[in-house]
């Protein structure tokens, strides 16, 4: 326990200097938190259960926000086709927006930090097998790679999470060995070899702790890029399946309504969804900004 | 110089024959074209019969050959769902790619590097903070659903601007292009300003801090130290630093305009590659989806060394490199 | 003097925000004062982070965003300088005072030619346009000691070395004939071999035009050898000021004594420097306990220590398609001895191949031809995996920039102790008492083994690293360049650190 309080002062007192006196950014943290509870809190503060097709009534399909549904519940956010309430829709689809996103920058970012450090150290043709499959993915656009994998692999939760972890380790995987490259110049890892200190310890004792910081300075933008990537392929139909919806097949579903001027299907979701990467991306760009040399004051 | 350019063209041959590698055996060893073409009530022996007839009951590396052998003479095969030559299809359709791409890059560049290098320059003013609003607004919002407002907005509300389809086209060079006629640009308007968006923010922003690193460069501070005048220093020192990142950034980006149409063009239902990829994924239009990849791989090889031998003539490091 | 001074100084105060704050302000110029008149070279000398360059910055409106210039009077010819327009700081800059910068490669524009570089600085600064202009800029380049100074100018920077680029860079100073030049170390970032020529050119243009120097240097060798005036500073702080003659031979401050007191003189061999304060050496220390310990176990033979025959480097680029392998010869045919307890010294300008030896030896190198024998036996030959971890850890190494020879992210005590507890040779706990010992023993409180790297000074935290060397009871270090990255007064005091270390333990 005291521990717990100690790491979560340590963090507070890191983060506090970032965002005191950043109005937007600490706009951005508190609206991501929100968004965040809503979509671990969904199954038990959604009014319905979005993916039951039992409690489903088509004769609710189409409703308009704040409709009387059948049972006497209010829609507030209005219905789709199937008599889904939107709103229980859109914070299931959060929670796997959020999910997917996570999952596939987290383990994304561990196989890029891992393999940059892998190719910094070890060199040769590690390396260069390593970079160049960097290489070849960054000349690529990440949405055609995702499509193409799609393509090869078909659809579902896993399979779009793979997709994703392909957009995101590659960067990493460059930033770091960068990274360790600049620090394995440094005199102290020459003081840990004359010590016979074996290579793994280097790796991780000395190099990963020191050249961990720009990456993860990185993954919040990587985090609202992935959202972003979810939502797009799962728009196109090649991402989540149809019977759990996340924002980006949300909006697609409504997509079909919007010139008969049913409007809310895709908007509401579609605005969760700018909101969520919007609160995201000026955290992002907070923590950037405190991190660029460039912003800070140089010394004499 | 001459070296460089030969080193980065045999770099980019051996990505474009990795890409075809990873295409052939993403599409035609790891899924099984047999059970893709089969119908339900096909016999065993149909099903040998037609991979035979594909070819697949030779060594893996013959196949290669024999499909790098078609792609080499521009065979790309036959189209299930079309049945015609999958060539033709995806050559009919690439001008209204690149006409709307190119629309969207000129207007981006036209725009956002300006804005860039103004909010640079400026630092904190309250011109940049109106910048840096709109364009992180802009890049926060994903392009398939600033479509959907678009429509909303010209095509539903204000019924301003058709919501799909090209509208009439002209010929030039044989070539349909909706850039030669009013209806043509009426409908290329909203798929241009969609992609056109996502553009000026990402230029917008990279020109940004490309400029405030220049700036602090100390060659930026001799010149003042010359007595050299602001506007001559930005004229002369930063913007010729700064063609150099941005030669870079829009070269690359007119890989990411292309693939980012594939979007664009399924919500404006604009007939380009990008809805033809799209709707050949969907309906397992599998030669269409592999002769798609391979020729936008080609196409982004093919940038990329533009691009570097571009990077060698504005970057006189490079050029003097042995 | 009816005349008013060239520049004026009186007062002047800048401030640098301290942290991320921004609240706490840290005085990068505190009360300055200086004085200079027409023709006259001065010299401000001080060590890093004593503001020397701050107070160039300042007169020419040069301070960057967060300094600050709180408080003070500059006077031009009489005239103020505080608070002028940049547009009034443009018509000044280049055309009335010239200014230096201590890297010309980083102060010329990479993508522009040298051309295109002095020909804008003297349009800009002259009426002279066009093919004038282009025929002064070869006349200027020529009177730097430029060579080949028509076919310079259509080179860019990268393609020329240091010193002609900043021969260039004092060619677009003087482009307007100006009344001062400001040289900010201009001396500092060249090969040792061409810094002298280079001041010369500098010292015969400031005597061809009767330009004024203010020369901002660390370096109290260089103001000896060219300035009429020098004014010491330490902290931002005014330490003294005096004719050069009378500072070098009778310097009234402490400080500019022990600045004077660390410069090495050559024709003198010194024990230790005569230091006026000092970290004792405590004689007592039970971290000397256990470095001696091992002394008993030592074979003698009268065989020396380290034996390094015919050592050569060769770097190799590695070949690719188009591109042949190149070569690059960092060492060649070194030999020499080095005997137990004994001091072995290697001199050489950067480049040199100094630090690349104290590598091969270390084993940081692959050794392409020639041997170095230790303690009798060659490291290659070594089979025995735990033999061979002895033999390399009994030599170690004392590296020359302090700020990055330590993990920033372990504890100094950590940095001190992590190979033994990695190897096993130590247990824990007793790793914790003998960083604490080792950290006494190099004149560190004890107790500061808990902190970071980042809590240490320069001097401070290359005394964490030797005391991490001395933790294997190594026969030998190599010093490489230890205090090179250090200010002077700390410099000799760590010389000294060494030398006592040396004597009570008999190493190399």
């Amino acid at each position: 326990m005291k521990i717990l309080i100690y790491l979560i002062n340590s963090l507070f007192n890191k983060v506090k200097p970032i965002f005191s006196g950043h109005y937007i950014a600490i706009a951005g943290l508190i609206g991501f938190s929100f968004f965040l509870l809503i979509a671990l809190l969904a199954p038990w503060i959604a009014p319905q259960n979005p993916y039951d097709l039992m409690v489903l009534d088509i004769m609710d399909g189409l409703l308009p926000p704040l409709s009387k549904l059948g049972n006497g519940t209010t829609a507030w956010l209005g219905t789709d086709a199937l008599g889904r309430d939107i709103l229980s829709a859109v914070m299931y689809g959060l929670r796997l927006s959020l999910f997917v996103a996570f999952v596939a920058v987290a383990i994304g970012t561990t196989i890029g930090v891992i393999l940059g450090l892998l190719a910094a150290v070890k060199g040769g043709w590690v390396e260069t097998i390593i970079m160049r499959a960097v290489d070849l993915k960054v000349s690529f656009p990440g949405i055609l790679l995702a499509l193409m994998m799609l393509a090869i692999f078909g659809t579902g939760v896993d399979k779009i999470i793979y997709a994703l972890i392909i957009g995101v380790w590659a960067s990493k995987a460059r930033l770091t060995r960068s990274q360790a490259l600049s620090e394995m110049q440094k005199e102290y890892i020459d003081a840990a070899r004359i010590s016979g200190i074996p290579n793994w310890r280097i790796m991780v004792r000395f190099l990963l702790p020191n050249s961990i910081a720009p990456v993860l300075v990185m993954v919040p933008m990587a985090l609202s890029g992935a959202i972003g990537a979810e939502a797009t392929l799962s728009f196109l139909g090649v991402g989540v399946p149809i019977t759990e919806p996340s924002l980006g097949l949300l909006i697609a579903n409504g997509n079909d309504y919007i010139l008969s001027g049913k409007w809310w299907i895709s908007i509401i979701p579609g605005l969760v969804l700018v909101s969520l990467v919007l609160c995201i991306n000026v955290v992002a760009d907070r923590i950037r900004e405190y991190n660029n040399p460039y912003l800070k004051s140089k010394d004499q | 110089m001459i070296k460089y350019i030969l080193k980065r063209f045999w770099q980019s041959g051996i990505l474009a024959v990795i890409m075809s590698l990873i295409v052939f055996f993403g599409m035609y060893v790891v899924g099984d074209p047999v059970e893709m073409l089969s119908d339900e009530d096909w016999t065993e022996q149909d099903k040998i019969e037609l991979a035979i007839e594909l070819g697949l009951d030779k060594p893996v590396h013959e196949q290669y050959l024999s499909f790098a052998g078609d792609i080499v003479k521009g065979d790309f095969g036959i189209s299930f769902v079309y049945n015609r030559p999958v060539l033709d299809l995806i050559v009919e359709r690439l001008p209204a790619t690149l006409e709307v791409a190119l629309l969207a890059m000129i207007i981006g560049l036209c725009i956002g590097i300006p804005l860039g290098i103004y909010s640079g320059i400026k630092g904190n003013s309250r011109g940049t903070r109106i910048i840096s609003f709109f364009t992180t607004i802009g890049y926060s919002t994903p392009n398939f659903w600033q479509a959907i407002l678009l429509i909303l907005v010209f095509a539903v509300f204000f019924q301003w601007l058709p919501a799909s389809g090209r509208g009439d086209t002209n010929l030039l060079f044989g070539i349909e292009w909706s850039l030669l006629s009013v209806d043509g640009l009426k409908h290329m308007a909203l798929p241009a300003i969609n992609l056109a968006i996502y553009k000026i923010c990402m230029q917008s922003r990279l020109a940004r801090s490309g400029t405030q690193e220049i700036l602090y460069q100390e060659y930026m501070t001799f010149a003042r130290a010359k007595g050299i005048s602001r506007n001559r220093i930005i004229r002369r020192h930063l913007l010729r630093n700064i063609l150099i990142p941005i030669v870079t950034i829009t070269g690359l980006e007119i890989g990411g305009l292309i693939a980012f149409s594939t979007v664009t063009e399924t919500v404006f239902a604009w007939p380009g590659i990008g809805k033809l990829l799209l709707d050949s994924i969907h309906m397992v239009d599998r030669p269409v989806v592999v002769a798609y990849l391979i020729l936008i791989t080609l196409m982004f090889v093919f940038i990329n060394f533009i691009v570097d031998v571009l990077y060698a003539f504005l970057d006189p490091r490079i050029r003097h490199q042995k | 003097m009816n005349n008013p001074p060239l520049l004026e100084i009186n007062n002047l105060n800048v401030t640098y925000p301290n942290g991320s704050q921004g609240r706490d302000e840290l005085k990068a110029l505190d009360q300055i004062f200086l004085k200079l008149s027409e023709g006259q070279i001065t010299g401000i000398v001080g060590e890093s982070g004593a503001g020397k360059s701050t107070i160039g910055k300042a007169v020419l409106g040069l301070l960057d965003s967060p300094a600050r210039l709180v408080s003070g009077e500059i006077r031009f010819l009489g005239n103020s300088l505080i608070g002028l327009s940049e547009a009034q700081f443009e018509s000044l800059r280049g055309n009335q005072i010239g200014y230096i910068y201590q890297n010309p490669m980083t102060a010329l524009n990479p993508v522009l030619t040298i051309g295109e570089q002095v020909i804008e600085a003297i349009e800009a600064n002259t009426d002279m346009k066009g093919q004038s202009a282009q025929e002064y800029a070869i006349q200027l380049l020529e009177r730097a000691d430029v060579s080949f100074a028509k076919d310079r100018l259509q080179k860019y920077p990268h393609q020329l070395s240091g010193g002609l680029c900043q021969r260039i860079v004092f060619a677009i100073a003087i482009a307007a004939k100006p009344k001062l030049i400001i040289a900010d170390e201009p001396t500092t970032a060249l090969d040792v071999t061409v810094q002298k020529s280079v001041l010369q050119t500098l010292i015969k243009l400031s005597k061809e035009e009767r330009i004024a120097i203010i020369l901002i240097t660390h370096d109290i060798g260089v103001i000896s050898e060219t300035c009429d005036y020098v004014y010491v500073l330490r902290h931002g702080k005014h330490v003294e000021q005096n004719a050069t003659n009378n500072v070098l031979q009778k310097p009234e401050q402490d400080y500019t004594k022990s600045l004077m007191a660390s410069v090495p003189l050559i024709d003198k061999r010194l024990h230790r420097f005569p230091l006026n304060e000092e970290n004792s050496f405590d004689e007592s220390s039970t971290g000397l306990n256990y470095l001696q310990e091992k002394q008993t176990i030592q074979e003698s033979s009268n065989k020396p220590l380290l034996e390094v025959r015919n050592l050569s480097k060769i770097f190799v680029t590695p070949s690719s398609l188009l591109k042949s392998k190149q070569l690059f010869t960092a060492v060649k045919g070194v030999s020499f001895n080095v005997d137990r307890g004994e001091t072995v010294g290697i001199v050489g300008e950067s480049g040199s191949g100094k630090t690349t030896i104290g590598r091969m030896i270390l084993g940081l190198e692959e050794i392409t031809d020639g041997s170095v024998i230790y303690r009798g036996k060659n490291l290659k030959e070594l089979v025995d995996a735990a033999e061979k971890r002895a033999h390399c850890l009994s030599m170690q190494c004392i590296f020359q920039d302090p700020y990055s020879s330590l993990n920033p992210r372990m504890t100094a005590g950590e940095n001190i102790t992590y190979g033994l507890r990695v190897h096993k040779m130590i247990s824990p706990g007793k790793a914790k008492s003998l960083a604490q010992d080792l950290m006494a023993l190099v004149g560190l409180p004890s107790k500061d083994a808990e902190k970071l790297p980042h809590a240490f000074s320069g001097g401070e935290r290359q005394r964490i690293g030797i005391a991490r060397a001395l933790s294997y009871r190594p026969d030998f270090i190599f010093c490489d360049e230890p205090t090179s990255a250090l200010d002077v007064s700390v410099q000799a005091n760590l010389l000294n650190l060494l030398k006592d270390l040396q004597e009570s333990l008999l190493l190399k």
